[in-house]
């Protein structure tokens, strides 16, 4: 690609870094406003029941607690906190304030005192009794049918889809393999945990500061939950201490904005680790039957996919995340014969919700595991297998979604199967003695926004101010990715001015520009980016049209560098952005402005590859990871450094998913890893080294050619974990995370077996 | 009670609940919320801070604990608007993210380098393997501090 590019293709720090290493920046939890009170909420501490009787008395009697609500006292209005736009149809059945509680974390009670201590000391006082009823998992929902966890039933969705003809491509002369793999539900473990700030004013209005990823769906959600119009409610986006698609629901934004209305004080609402593990959202749980069938050759000839996803106790996105999974299926390999289906059911359990990945991570795990298990059954590395089957530039998605674009999975097989010296690695498993060592490899797509799915807009104005420097109002939201710097790298580069002068402020929806899905589905830097790329290059026609006027000159003549602008026919006359904005205000009377709608035209694959070389302690079952490398199609790097970073993290997500990381629960379904000592995320001495090549060939409709990464880079890395334990040990682990005691015991059953 | 301790080179005499936790103190008294709780079990390390040369878990402590002694807290570490080369080093090598664990990482690298200029890259991950990170990996961080300690003025 051509690299004559100021700005595009550089590192530059966060655009808030500074802040950030001098501890100065103020996250929602560090916010006091004048007379602010402090909310804290009651959680159930049981998975299924109903509430007989509650009593707040001695709570509110203590003296600081200014108000306890619950159920009896507080609005009962049905939402769905995974809506995002009024149209979306899906199933509202969440409350504020439950008295069925249908998971260990449902919401009781909410104190508000003048003070945390006091609000949690209230907490103990309040008194629940419980009428509990069986705990119903996953596999139980299936069956049970007298018992139901919502009125409707515990049958969440069914879904299906199919290209081909899947039972006759099955029934073929080929080696078919068979396998059940179970995902575990996993917490986000963003640093921050949930936390928000709500003030109100007596006419109703409220002001939420919120660390969220769409401004826009917590103001409608804040709508539906209080059943109070939407011009009443004002959010403002704060710096975001993680999030990884926890925070990406509103949770305790209706709530704090409840206890403010009710109160008449500004409430700053903050959830504890163990509530935040317990009683927000947790990636889906799953448990995917696959049966693949190849040829001798190695070609993938059919494939049936049968997928139980664990939704939890609410809705939420459930049936959306069990959909992402089966299209992902589609977009990776050129299969002929294919069918998914899948199963959403409610469960006593933690809520599900999007998870960097939304479903990809599980079903890459699900099927990345099988494909190797394959080229096991016909005796080929599954490498080669791989680049017998996987998807070329410019395919067509076989369900006619949209198509692939420039995927270049190929690419990053061949390249990555070279730089890790994949051949001899995986030729040469050191099988002998107490420790042995072995590679594996798995292969992933994501995508790039919701072209196809649902409605991906956005609207942004770009202004010069009054020094010359430029302001970009619009609906962004900086979850500590970059995403910022990002847009400002990609206006700095049409505009040819450094990124430092262009000005971002945040999502504020009293006076940002709507934008139609906020920060999901990989659509920043894809879909906001190309939005930004194409508003700046209509503020830069207008700068030109503006500076032809004032230089008296053609526009072909004119030449901007760091905001000064030249007439190339005569280098003497030169203009300052700020001289022109003075001169446009004064001569025509009117602002250097754009305001423009950008529409997504595409959604392109994306893809990754990771190597993974493991160490396994055959006496203890321990692994440690050796070695990763991460190949990923991205089209182009606008912040190499910053796409390094995304990869480095999703890589440490990834390993916990793999090894370590499971929110656990009792026969009772109550939660047994609701914290850090229990609840295992990979800390800097389990962190290998990680080895990132980017392959960069472009992408139409990406802007300056990118696409998306950071949930990309965490779709492939735990198959590619597993599939080297399994190679290493000779063994078929099937169930994630691959713990000491899964290994030891896989390890046990091959013995018995020989 | 009262309780008297020098915080980023200031005496403070503050009047305080005895049960109250370091952390609070540092945040609600003295508005010093670089120091952030991530779990206030000393499991993830976001409030850590240097005390009498220690970095610590300032939610572990209790107030009573902090009577006399010297602590730093991130806001301390840069000096006359000059960041401390830690802090530019994190900037330099891309090592923050989110910037949530930052404080906390920091002040448990600046420790381990006021006792050990020149530490292995073991020693690292080591003197942080109490802080947790969800977003970098711990791989720009961990380059970060080793580039302070092969810097030629050293890491103290």
């Amino acid at each position: 690609m051509k690299d004559d590019l100021k700005y595009i293709g550089k590192t530059l720090p966060i655009h808030d870094v500074r802040e950030k290493v001098t501890g100065q920046l103020r996250y929602v939890g560090d916010m006091m406003l004048h007379n602010m009170l402090y909310g804290k909420l009651l959680l159930s501490s049981i998975s299924h029941g109903i509430i007989k009787e509650i009593d707040t008395s001695k709570a509110e009697a203590l003296q600081g607690v200014i108000k306890v609500f619950t159920y009896k006292n507080s609005v009962d209005k049905k939402y769905n906190s995974y809506m995002w736009y009024k149209a979306m149809d899906t199933v509202k059945d969440e409350v504020l304030f439950t008295n069925r509680v249908r998971f260990m974390g449902d919401r009781i009670a909410a104190v508000v005192a003048t003070s945390k201590e006091i609000a949690e000391e209230a907490l103990t006082l309040i008194k629940v009794d419980y009428e509990e009823l069986p705990f119903i998992d996953a596999e139980g929902a299936l069956v049970e049918e007298n018992i139901k966890i919502h009125p409707w039933g515990n049958i969440m969705s069914k879904r299906e889809m199919e290209n081909g003809r899947v039972d006759e491509a099955l029934k073929k002369d080929l080696t078919i393999v068979e396998d059940t793999i179970e995902t575990q539900k996993v917490h986000h473990a963003a640093m921050e945990t949930h936390a928000c700030v709500a003030d109100s004013t007596p006419d109703g209005t409220i002001t939420l500061w919120s660390p969220c990823q769409v401004a826009f769906q917590v103001q409608l959600i804040v709508s539906e939950a209080l059943g109070i119009p939407t011009s009443k409610i004002r959010v403002i986006k704060t710096a975001m201490g993680g999030s990884f698609g926890g925070k990406g629901q509103p949770i305790l934004e209706p709530i704090c904005a409840y206890l403010s209305l009710n109160t008449g004080a500004p409430v700053r609402l903050e959830v504890s680790r163990a509530q935040a593990i317990i009683g927000t959202r947790t990636r889906n749980a799953t448990k995917g039957r696959v049966r693949i069938a190849v040829d001798k050759e190695g070609m993938i000839v059919g494939r049936d996919i049968d997928v139980l996803v664990d939704g939890g106790a609410y809705h939420t996105n459930g049936d959306a995340v069990a959909l992402a999974m089966g299209k992902k299926a589609f977009r990776l390999y050129r299969i002929k014969n294919q069918r998914y289906k899948s199963t959403t059911v409610y469960s006593n359990t933690p809520i599900g919700g999007a998870c960097r990945g939304y479903g990809s991570p599980q079903i890459h795990a699900i099927t990345e595991i099988n494909i190797d298990n394959a080229a096991r059954a016909i005796g080929m590395d599954p490498v080669e297998l791989r680049l017998k089957n996987l998807v070329h530039p410019y395919d067509k998605d076989p369900l006619n979604g949209p198509d692939l674009g420039n995927g270049r999975v190929i690419d990053c097989l061949e390249k990555g199967k070279k730089a890790f010296n994949w051949e001899e690695k995986f030729n040469n498993r050191g099988q002998e003695g107490r420790f042995v060592t072995g590679v594996g490899v798995a292969c992933g797509v994501h995508g790039n926004g919701y072209y196809g799915a649902h409605p991906d807009y956005m609207m942004m104005t770009l202004k010069v101010l009054e020094d010359g420097k430029i302001l970009m109002l619009s609906g962004l939201h900086d979850l500590g990715c970059g995403t910022i710097t990002t847009m400002k790298q990609i206006v700095g580069e049409v505009l040819k001015i450094h990124p430092d002068n262009i000005i971002i402020p945040e999502a504020d929806t009293f006076y940002s520009p709507y934008d139609s899905a906020g920060t999901q589905a990989s659509r920043v830097t894809f879909v906001c980016g190309g939005c930004a790329q194409e508003t700046a290059n209509l503020l830069k026609e207008k700068i030109y049209k503006y500076s032809a006027a004032i230089l008296e000159c053609t526009e072909d003549a004119i030449e901007m560098l760091e905001g000064v602008i030249t007439n190339s026919e005569k280098p003497s006359d030169r203009i300052s952005l700020s001289d022109l904005l003075s001169k446009v205000r004064y001569q025509f009377k009117r602002e250097i402005s754009v305001t423009n709608t950008y529409e997504s035209k595409a959604n392109p694959g994306v893809y990754t590859v990771n190597f993974v070389e493991v160490m396994i302690d055959k006496l203890t079952g321990m692994v440690k990871i050796l070695d990763v490398l991460s190949v990923s199609d991205i089209g182009r790097a606008i912040n190499p450094g910053f796409v390094e970073g995304q990869v480095h993290g999703a890589i440490q997500m990834g390993i916990g998913f793999a090894l370590s990381e499971e929110i656990k629960l009792d026969a009772k379904g109550r939660v047994t890893t609701a914290n850090f000592s229990k609840y295992h995320v990979i800390n800097a001495p389990d962190m290998p080294k990680v080895k990132v090549i980017l392959v960069e060939e472009g992408e139409e409709y990406g802007p300056f050619g990118a696409k998306s990464i950071g949930e990309l880079a965490t779709v492939a890395i735990a198959p590619a974990i597993i599939n080297a334990i399994n190679w290493a040990l000779d063994i078929n682990i099937s169930s994630l995370p691959a713990t000491p005691e899964k290994i030891i015991e896989a390890l046990n059953k091959k013995a018995k077996q020989a | 009670m009262l309780l008297n301790m020098r915080v980023n080179g200031i005496n403070y005499a503050l009047d305080v609940n005895p049960r109250l936790r370091l952390l609070d103190v540092l945040r609600e008294k003295l508005s010093l919320t670089g120091a952030k709780e991530g779990c206030g079990e000393g499991e993830c390390g976001g409030c850590t801070i240097i005390l009498d040369g220690l970095a610590v878990n300032s939610c572990l402590v209790l107030a009573h604990q902090a009577e006399g002694k010297e602590i730093i807290t991130i806001e301390g570490l840069e000096k006359d608007g000059e960041l401390d080369r830690l802090q530019q080093s994190f900037i330099d090598k891309g090592a923050v993210q989110c910037g949530y664990c930052t404080p906390g990482m920091l002040m448990s690298c600046k420790a381990l380098l006021m006792k050990n200029p020149n530490p292995s890259n073991e020693e690292i991950k080591e003197a942080i393997e109490g802080n947790l990170c969800r977003c970098t990996g711990y791989i720009k961080i961990i380059d970060a501090v080793r580039a302070v300690a092969d810097s030629k003025e050293g890491g103290n």
